[in-house]
């Protein structure tokens, strides 16, 4: 029992095992390459920085450049003009994405737990009932017609957050760190002690797939974040509750349907063309939307890494 | 360990029958929520399947279910799509891409992320794992515009540079040759963070006891990471890898159809399923034939799926998906 | 535990009940618009509702859909059949295609309200529109959409930047004289002067094509426009080199002498490489226009553009030279309708609203323009000039409906409204006006098609790739994807159209 009990095993790891580990040579070669990699993952966003403080002038004469001719913080200004809806759109990316994270993480966990357990009855059952529905799906429209006509998802936050709320995937995901992170015997000996079933995923399990916790919980609050086919399926008249990705992929979807329709629309589209925001705009909505997430991840990796520091004594 | 449970002893029949009654019962109050919503979110709508069949139009009076009654069955037309002599390119390229990136995609990010875990700078390797995730929040459309300052035949950097050369500068827009390159530089830009950060998390998960019993032994910190760290991450990795199967005949719509800019001249490297059935509705707008491309994945998908599944089984039935 | 599950169940009760609002005792109509920019109308539907209330009968409400919804969203709706939308924009070349929509069941044949509540507006509208809407619907030949009274005619016209040619030391005679074929010293004059990274020839590919070889868009043909049916450029209403035969765009001598002159100015630098790309085409032509970096562009024109501030912004003298006369064809005619979704529960009333904003002034104003000393003051001529608060509330307005209905707005001037029908009126009708390729025998064909077409035709259009290689393998892959039997198809249909 001991030797499994959670506060006895981080006792023994954070105890000082001097292990053997790379040599400064392999550490160099991971470093090099990882902040190679992590470099060519952060150009990108400094590129948007950039487009979104170049003018529009430079724009239309140098196209998307990393030394734009002329430098301008119109974006900005226009985006704070923005104002009201700008502010709110922000308010309700907060709010769907906390809400959401909460209420997908618990049930997610609810739902990983006992397909863990092999000795749950209907683990097949359930874990079938889920796997299906990755392969298969009614389409679209079915699910629209289902989710606004049956379950009255529309122009509310509901409609937002309910139907992103579960994830066969992110179900799997979890279900495969309780496999690997909590041992069986642990569950078994709970039963014995008298721990009820909530008791023991609740005090038990739950501490020990923390990390796992986090990362679900990462990437459904990223797709949250991310999310904005639903506001455009299920928003019609209440644009109140639209979140700021919404607002973005308007402003790109109107530039498409205007390229796209140009030929058609003739000087209609020329006069849209005319009013639509401006590149640097978008880009300075992108900067808004991305670094909100950014700063959240950090809370979300100090679990993962939280579990690495243990680890790393080790190595 | 494995003493304990033949330690304790055996609970008497009767007194267990009750508590496997309420075990169970607790157990399936906890799946109640997630079972629930997937009735009704993704069961109850999954009798549109029939729509792939079937002519859909609206009758009288119009409602979904009744449009869905009404309409005429017509076998398998609106599987026609596939006769297209374009269909050998488009299923070349969705499977050939798939299959590289799978491989590509599991052999870097695992190793990024032992990389990660064996980092003794705390910060730098968070620092790292941040800064890999920001793909992730870009868009395709906003990476695209990234890959487009590049190739921009007028302002691009690499035409560029080409012409300060001296050289003829390469219209990446019209010239297939560097294509299948870019895309999967793109591919793995876009989601290594994300899969490493899975992996790194399954590594922390590892009970370390292990890697000390392994060190006591001897064995060098490779010989751990082949003994311990692999198949301690394993079941993530055949999860995933089982679910990238699964998903082998769809195709991340953004990356082929927003990167190369919608160009028609790079199609042989860039039509895949998604792009075609995509265009194809955009002129006929036939819901039959997109429910039609969208069972025809879910099916191929079922069939590897199953098919890795019987295989993983085979090798280890602890980490199969089912 | 178990409470905390109970919660997190109630919270998700509350939230999806939250949606449903208070029962009135008039019945509400719902209209879909799109291309709108509106993010305030309750000052609009207020005064809207107040006035519809006797006359129609419902309460309004609106769906402001933008640009990027045209898409999804009225689709959706209407295959899912919607019924709390009840009025939709529909058209020819949108993705709820009149034509198909109609034939598919999705819209409500409106014969019947027509002669119990619509004598007004067929007084309204001219006589050609009504006749292009009546089509082959699911119910029957008949009136699906109310025609919206806006740009009747189409004409195709060169956008001339006149300061930097006459800069050049030419005149828009030359222009017209040299023709399309004979702009090359032209060009290779402005690229002398401009300097290398000056492109003079601004085109939109599919446009430019459709103007030099006086084609034009077969309805029913899809985004892929695979279809030509040429007109007779020195009178529209005669019948074209072809006679009403629809041919393979691609296999015809004219389109072959575009492509190849195409390739010569592309090669020659006169033509910006980001043109002939998908995505990037349009963005570079808008910039370029903003910018006057051009010489000659290519505009589907409409009466009064040059007027408006887009032009007029761009700093330099414009001209729009006409390729050919407008003339009044199958897309054109069925350019903006409102259609009553077949799912409606209140179809009347419905019917009663699109009659209403056809036909009455102070509500198409109301809705175009918004509330007179909120959204518009009339100056002293009873002109319209905006004020700040239009920002918000700039619905599209030939997506609303009758245009003519409109007072003038100060930037048009006045009268502009009656040169604006006096302009439309002169409209020819081509010879098979009212004829709509309907694809659904060949739907299987046209996908493929249209995957062949999206691969080649831009580039060939835009000249940058070679037509000596290109082509034959772009008609080869047609033929492959079955282009005899959709042109079949087509001409069949066209037969059987012109012998009735």
């Amino acid at each position: 029992m001991t030797t499994i009990n959670p506060s006895a095993r981080k006792k023994i790891k954070a105890g000082s095992f001097s292990l053997n580990r790379f040599g400064p040579g392999a550490q160099a070669a991971f470093h090099i390459i990882l902040a190679l990699f992590s470099l060519l993952c952060i150009i990108p966003f400094i590129f948007v920085v950039i487009i979104s403080f170049s003018s529009e002038e430079s724009i239309r004469q140098v196209g998307f450049s990393f030394t734009p001719v002329s430098w301008s913080v119109e974006a900005f200004t226009y985006t704070f003009r923005l104002g009201n809806a700008l502010w709110r759109s922000y308010f309700n990316s907060f709010l769907i994405t906390i809400v959401g994270t909460i209420l997908s993480v618990a049930i997610t966990i609810l739902y990983a737990y006992p397909l863990f357990r092999k000795d749950f009855r209907f683990r097949g059952f359930f874990n079938f009932l889920s796997f299906f529905t990755m392969i298969f799906g009614g389409g679209l429209v079915p699910t629209f017609v289902i989710c606004k006509s049956v379950l009255g998802l529309s122009d509310n936050y509901a409609a937002l957050i309910v139907p992103m709320l579960f994830s066969p995937f992110n179900v799997i995901i979890m279900r495969t760190f309780l496999q690997t992170a909590v041992p069986t015997e642990l569950i078994e000996a709970a039963t014995i002690d008298g721990s009820g079933e909530y008791n023991t995923l609740v005090r038990i399990v739950l501490p020990i797939v923390k990390p796992g916790i986090a990362t679900v919980a990462l990437l459904v609050a990223l797709s949250y974040w991310n999310e904005w086919f639903l506001s455009l399926l299920y928003l019609n008249k209440n644009m109140d509750i639209m979140p700021l990705q919404y607002l973005l992929m308007r402003m790109q979807r109107n530039a498409d349907f205007l390229a796209k329709n140009s030929s058609m629309l003739g000087a209609d589209a020329a006069k849209a063309v005319a009013q639509l925001p401006s590149q640097s705009l978008k880009m300075a909505l992108v900067v808004f939307i991305v670094i909100p997430i950014a700063c959240a991840y950090p809370f979300f990796q100090r679990y993962v890494v939280a579990g690495l520091t243990i680890g790393s004594v080790k190595g | 360990m494995t003493t304990i449970q033949t330690a304790v002893p055996k609970p008497h029949r009767r007194y267990s029958s009750i508590a496997a009654k309420k075990k169970t019962f607790w157990l399936t109050t906890m799946a109640l929520p997630g079972a629930v919503w997937l009735l009704l979110i993704r069961y109850l709508p999954m009798f549109g399947i029939v729509i792939a069949f079937k002519n859909y139009r609206a009758f009288r009076p119009n409602t979904f279910w009744n449009n869905i009654i009404q309409s005429e069955w017509v076998g398998l037309k609106n599987f026609e799509f596939l006769k297209s002599p374009d269909t050998g390119i488009m299923i070349r390229n969705t499977l050939g891409y798939n299959i590289l990136w799978i491989i590509l995609g599991l052999v870097i990010s695992v190793a990024f992320a032992i990389m990660m875990s064996e980092l003794t700078s705390r910060f730098l390797a968070k620092t790292y794992q941040t800064l890999m995730f920001f793909p992730y929040f870009l868009s395709w459309v906003v990476a695209s515009y990234f890959v487009l300052a590049f190739l921009d035949p007028t302002s691009g950097m690499i035409p560029f540079f080409q012409k300060a050369a001296g050289l003829k500068a390469t219209n990446f827009y019209h010239d297939t040759t560097w294509w299948p390159l870019i895309l999967t530089i793109c591919n793995l830009w876009k989601n290594l963070g994300y899969s490493s950060v899975l992996y790194l998390a399954a590594i922390t998960g590892i009970d370390t006891t292990q890697y000390e019993a392994a060190a006591v032994d001897g064995a060098t910190k490779w010989q751990q990471i082949w003994h311990v760290t692999l198949p301690g991450i394993r079941p993530m990795i055949v999860i995933l890898l089982i679910m990238n199967v699964g998903k082998i005949f769809n195709a991340d719509f953004g990356l082929f159809y927003n990167v190369p800019q919608n160009s028609g001249s790079l199609y042989p490297v860039t039509q895949v399923v998604d792009t075609y059935v995509y265009r194809a509705y955009a002129n006929t707008h036939n819901m039959g034939m997109s429910s039609a491309a969208g069972f025809l994945q879910s099916f191929v998908g079922m069939i590897c799926i199953i098919g890795a599944n019987a295989l993983v089984r085979k090798i280890d039935a602890e980490s199969s998906l089912f | 535990m178990k409470k905390v599950l109970s919660l997190i169940l109630t919270l998700a009760l509350i939230l999806s009940v939250l949606s449903f609002a208070a029962a009135d005792d008039l019945p509400t109509i719902t209209i879909m618009f799109h291309g709108s920019n509106v993010t305030d109308d309750k000052a609009v539907l207020e005064k809207v509702n107040e006035y519809i209330a006797d006359k129609v009968g419902a309460k309004l409400e609106v769906i402001w859909g933008t640009w990027g919804d045209f898409d999804e969203k009225s689709v959706k709706v209407l295959e899912g059949a919607d019924k709390d939308v009840d009025i939709v924009f529909t058209s020819s070349w949108s993705d709820d295609e009149y034509n198909s929509f109609a034939k598919k069941g999705y819209f409500l044949k409106l014969d019947d309200l027509f002669a119990q509540y619509g004598a007004d507006l067929i007084a309204a509208l001219p006589e050609d529109l009504m006749k292009a809407a009546t089509i082959e619907g699911a119910e029957g030949k008949g009136v699906y959409a109310v025609n919206g009274f806006k740009d009747t005619a189409t004409q195709n016209t060169w956008d001339i930047n006149v300061t930097l040619l006459n800069e050049l030391g030419y005149t828009v005679d030359d222009v017209k004289e040299k023709g399309f074929f004979g702009w090359g010293e032209i060009f290779a004059k402005a690229k002398e002067v401009k300097g290398d990274s000056f492109y003079p020839f601004l085109v939109e590919p599919v446009v430019a094509e459709r103007m030099v070889t006086n084609s034009i868009i077969v309805s029913g043909d899809g985004n892929a426009n695979l279809l030509s049916l040429y007109l007779n450029p020195d009178d529209v209403s005669a019948e074209g080199p072809y006679g009403n035969k629809l041919l393979n765009k691609f296999a015809t001598p004219e389109y072959k002498a575009f492509v190849e002159k195409m390739h010569e100015y592309y090669e020659a630098g006169y033509i910006d490489p980001a043109l002939s790309v998908g995505e990037t085409s349009n963005d570079c032509r808008a910039n370029h226009q903003k910018d006057a970096s051009y010489l000659i562009g290519t505009q589907v024109y409409a009466f009064g553009y040059e007027y408006s501030p887009d032009v007029l912004s761009r700093g330099v003298e414009v001209q729009f030279l006409p390729c050919t006369e407008p003339y009044m064809d199958s897309t054109v005619s069925q350019g903006a309708m409102m259609a009553i979704n077949s799912a409606s529960e209140h179809p009347e009333e419905a019917f009663k609203f699109l009659v209403l904003l056809n036909t009455d002034p102070v509500l198409m104003t109301l809705m175009n323009y918004g509330v007179e000393g909120i959204h518009y003051t009339l100056d002293e001529d009873g002109l319209v000039v905006f004020t700040d608060e239009r920002a918000n509330y700039s619905p599209w307005t030939n997506g609303v409906g009758n245009v003519t209905l409109l007072p003038d707005t100060k930037d048009e001037g006045k009268g502009f409204r009656e040169s604006f029908k006096a302009y439309y009126s002169t409209g020819k009708v081509i010879p098979s006006n009212g004829f709509f390729f309907d694809p659904e025998k060949v739907e299987t064909e046209m996908a493929q098609l249209a995957n062949v077409n999206a691969q080649y035709a831009l580039a060939l259009d835009c000249g940058a790739t070679d037509p000596e290689t290109e082509l034959p393998a772009f008609l080869e892959a047609l033929d492959g994807a079955g282009m005899q039997a959709y042109l079949d198809e087509a001409n069949a249909q066209m037969d059987a159209f012109m012998a009735k």
